[in-house]
């Protein structure tokens, strides 16, 4: 009988150590992304020249552990600076405005946006990357931490926009009329 | 509506000189500006075209110049059964010519930079009620070889500012929301009026001014009594900055408000007790209203 129920406790405490461990990194993961997605501010664009109808080309820097998570970085603070930041004036091509004006917009859509951005999610859909292979050279810098690496991207901006409009996130130009 | 700026149109000779008081005067002359240049026509696709994608598609130049025209030929041909023909005022001809809410005054000049060359563009947007400019674009396009196609880089200089330029209009188009339209408004006196814009008129038990009545009504119909009051005198007053609601009820249907139907409702006012007045209202454009007391 005694046996019995130091086994039956010993499953217990096995399947709680289980279950906290799993929510710790549940946690920990999603405290990650809410710091990657707080922690946007801290990135540098370029517009590089006009892009072809809809689009923008831009050079933008993303951080990371590894040369692949800093190049996923870049891809989202392409889109995180069409939508939020807007693209600065380079040396052939004027500023562009972001998407989204009111400055509240991502505090008051916050569960959306962490959807939106998160690994895999609907923002890859405006990303078309035009350099080929992970970046080398001056595009790719060894800091301390890991790697802070520079891509040339086309972002569909139209496209975003349209999307954005069509998620009630941006007003529509022609809204109200 | 995109319209090619006086300057564009004088640089590149589409104008018509005509004498004034002795001295030469030019005007654009924008119907052979179109058959001729290319270019302008390039310009204007790809803003169209960029509009029509935000659901604005815009009003053409050409075609409206062409529809006046049209108009003018069918008018004078025009005749009725028993022989009666349209009539039509002096200053109904000189009112029966293009209108649009806004304008996109559009300049550019090509300049050489050694064997390469780039463009230089201009874009205001203007709204024609209260002639103010809600979105401007200036720039210089990249350098590029001589022998690329200058539509090429139109299309190219159109595209860079396309986005600023759109961020412009929305700005404008929340102020019109929040604030209401921007309007003048002009009230004359004609001579044959009994009563002039001092006379006066019981209020409550006190007199006022005819001035003051309208000053109040103003007050009152304007979107957060919003309005200026520049000019006032006997014979005369304006009011500029005047915001107007977007949207009006009248007869009991809701409608996009204008400065004429504004004016017509300070007309219906002003023919009511204690006034009695006879009051004309004519339109001057889209954005500003004269109203004429003692007459029409």
């Amino acid at each position: 009988m005694h046996f019995n129920t130091f086994r039956i406790m010993k499953k217990t405490v096995a399947y709680i150590l289980v279950l906290l461990m799993a929510a710790t990194a549940v946690f920990a993961q999603n405290k990650e992304r809410r710091k990657s997605i707080k922690s946007w501010e801290n990135y540098e664009i370029t517009t590089e020249k006009v892009g072809t109808e809809g689009t923008k080309f831009v050079k933008v820097w993303g951080f990371g552990k590894t040369v692949d998570k800093a190049v996923m970085a870049a891809k989202r603070n392409a889109v995180h600076a069409c939508l939020f930041r807007g693209l600065p004036a380079g040396p052939n091509a004027n500023a562009t405005p972001a998407i989204c004006r009111d400055p509240n917009t991502f505090r008051n859509n916050e569960a959306y946006f962490e959807e939106f951005f998160a690994p895999g999610g609907a923002y890859l859909r405006f990303v078309n990357m035009t350099t080929d292979g992970t970046p080398a050279g001056q595009d790719r810098r060894k800091i301390k931490g890991g790697y802070k690496c520079a891509l040339y991207i086309q972002v569909m901006y139209d496209n975003l926009k349209r999307q954005m409009e069509a998620d009630g996130i941006a007003k529509k130009l022609s809204s109200g009329f | 509506m995109v319209v090619p700026s006086d300057s564009w149109c004088i640089r590149n000779g589409f104008v018509t000189e005509f004498q004034n008081l002795g001295q030469t005067q030019q005007i654009p002359d924008y119907g052979t500006a179109f058959r001729q240049n290319d270019e302008i026509r390039t310009v204007i696709s790809a803003m169209s075209e960029f509009m029509a994608a935000n659901e604005f598609p815009l009003q053409s130049l050409e075609a409206e110049l062409n529809r006046i025209n049209n108009e003018s030929v069918e008018m004078s041909l025009m005749q009725g059964k028993s022989g009666s023909v349209i009539e039509e005022s002096p200053v109904e001809a000189l009112r029966r010519t293009a209108k649009a809410d806004i304008i996109l005054n559009l300049d550019y000049k090509v300049t050489m930079v050694g064997p390469r060359r780039q463009i230089e563009f201009n874009l205001q947007a203007i709204d024609a009620y209260s002639s103010k400019i809600i979105s401007g674009n200036t720039g210089t396009s990249s350098p590029v070889s001589s022998a690329t196609p200058m539509t090429t880089i139109l299309e190219e200089a159109v595209l860079s500012f396309k986005d600023n330029f759109l961020a412009g209009l929305q700005r404008h188009f929340d102020d019109l929301f929040a604030n209401g339209r921007e309007i003048s408004v002009t009230l004359l006196r004609y001579d044959s009026s009994p009563v002039d814009f001092d006379s006066e008129f019981e209020f409550e038990g006190d007199m006022y001014e005819l001035a003051e009545h309208i000053d109040l009504w103003f007050s009152n119909n304007t979107v957060e009594g919003r309005y200026s009051l520049n000019d006032k005198s006997a014979n005369r007053m304006r009011f500029s900055q005047v915001r107007i609601p977007l949207y009006d009820t009248v007869m009991g249907k809701e409608r996009a408000a204008d400065a004429q139907s504004f004016g017509n409702k300070l007309a219906r006012m002003l023919r009511k007790e204690p006034y009695n007045l006879v009051v004309g209202v004519t339109p001057k454009g889209l954005g500003e209203v004269w109203i004429t007391i003692g007459d029409k």
